[in-house]
């Protein structure tokens, strides 16, 4: 196996588990590590309990169940909240503070990376190169579907990556959901929980599969307004924004990956995103660091089972 | 993915009465915030209670969390008051003699919420979240 690139696994993997509270962070990160992980991502606003503003004593505290757990935090996850205020989107000093804020907390436990969102602003993230520099910290835009690398604002992320000025301190990291190109199984649950009659969906499924148009969908046969409206759904989420050829494009900036996922059946292979093509890209590409296990599907009861299957598959591609 | 949040809205522990000294001036029980992760009390465009079918005024009620007792309609203003997913918000409804011990009652919240990163392409997303449960007053 090529041990330049490791599977970590990100805490929002564990988002169900948490909020109804089956473990606490210590019980997740005694899981990850009885799973043989060895590389974490933290979602901040999601477990930090004095979010934004950690206490020196919680970081004490968390550095010190990540050394009980011989764990490893890679990615210190943050958001660009540009809608905090009821009144106006965030103006560029706050979402520097907030950037800067991340970074520093990040830093002080342990991270090397913060994954920050593409509202962050093509001046920004700029503007952010000297203190990456002074902290040694990657600062990397996560790229989620809907976006793909056509989107204006990425090809001027992508600029701003490649430029010798940013030397290696910008990056992005890609979420496997840009190359999801068919509803994966919650998606079909949701649907069918509303209302879609079964059939008729796999029927919806299989046309939008062979690559008809909405327009081309509604007109094989009837559908009600709430159909109507999870086809639209379908076209719109299930399209896979980038193409798989993309992925060798991003990957020279890329410090980390999300292996996003929704489901995987027993037998270990997803029917959504294709994974047998993409690791691939990422073996071939001279890839060093962590791909995340990020389960997407919310079931809290099946999180550690998802989680394994996804460990499973991966191994096995990374080996072939 | 955000509904199955909905459905820990309103936390499985009993309403309490809120005592002053030998007076009961109300009842409180717990909320937790219905998502993946944590949110400024801003991001709250509005919340509404109601208790076995009849609405409470939001001027008899008040929202308390980080220590600190807010009203409804600051809500929106609260921008640097973060509200952790596992810290539970009490919603306190002021009403003389709160409830009697032992009873249970229907108590339903809604709010809309506004989740802040959301706008790949420029809009945000503004969700309902409804939970209703049947909580005894302990």
């Amino acid at each position: 196996m090529n041990s330049d690139i490791k599977l970590g696994v990100t805490l929002f993997s564990f988002s169900g588990v948490y909020s109804q509270r089956r473990m606490d962070l210590e019980g997740i990160l005694k899981t990850v590590h009885e799973m043989g992980y060895k590389g974490i991502e933290l979602v901040a606003a999601q477990m930090v309990p004095e979010y934004p503003d950690p206490s020196d004593r919680w970081i004490g505290e968390f550095r010190n169940l990540l050394e009980k757990y011989s764990l490893e935090l890679v990615t210190w996850s943050a958001y660009i909240d540009m809608g905090i205020r009821s009144d106006r989107d965030l103006s560029p000093a706050e979402i520097i503070q907030y950037t800067r804020n991340d970074m520093i907390y990040a830093k002080r436990a342990g991270a090397s990376i913060v994954r920050t969102q593409h509202a962050i602003t093509p001046e920004i993230f700029k503007r952010m190169i000297p203190f990456c520099k002074e902290l040694d910290m990657n600062l990397s835009i996560e790229m989620h579907s809907p976006h793909h690398p056509d989107v204006p604002v990425w090809k001027e992320y992508l600029e701003i990556m490649a430029s010798p000025d940013s030397e290696g301190y910008l990056g992005v990291v890609p979420d496997f959901s840009i190359f999801q190109h068919t509803p994966h199984e919650p998606a079909k649950k949701e649907f069918m929980e509303g209302g879609f009659d079964e059939e008729k969906l796999m029927r919806v499924i299989a046309l939008h599969d062979a690559g008809k148009s909405e327009e081309e969908i509604l007109s094989t046969e009837s559908f009600t307004d709430f159909e109507k409206r999870s086809v639209h759904d379908i076209k719109h989420r299930f399209s896979a924004p980038a193409k798989v050829e993309d992925l060798g494009n991003l990957l020279p900036y890329a410090p980390y990956i999300h292996g996003k996922f929704h489901y995987l059946p027993a037998n270990c292979v997803d029917p959504t995103i294709p994974f047998e093509k993409l690791i691939p890209i990422i073996k071939e590409s001279g890839f060093k660091g962590y791909i995340a296990s990020e389960y997407e599907g919310g079931d809290a009861e099946h999180t550690v089972e998802q989680l394994s299957r996804f460990v499973k598959m991966n191994t096995a591609l990374l080996n072939s | 993915m955000f509904d199955e949040f909905n459905k820990l809205m309103v936390a499985e522990s009993d309403i309490s009465n809120i005592k002053a000294g030998e007076s009961v001036v109300g009842y409180e029980f717990n909320v937790q915030y219905p998502s993946y992760r944590g949110t400024f009390l801003s991001c709250i465009e509005a919340f509404t209670v109601d208790v076995d079918g009849e609405e409470i005024a939001p001027d008899e009620m008040a929202f308390f969390i980080n220590g600190k007792e807010v009203l409804i309609e600051e809500l929106h203003e609260l921008f640097r008051e973060y509200w952790f997913i596992l810290d539970y918000a009490k919603v306190r409804v002021y009403r003389k003699g709160g409830l009697p011990q032992g009873s249970t009652h229907k108590v339903h919240v809604f709010m809309k919420h506004r989740i802040p990163y959301t706008g790949y392409f420029g809009n945000y997303m503004v969700l309902d979240a409804h939970c209703q449960k049947e909580l005894a007053v302990g």
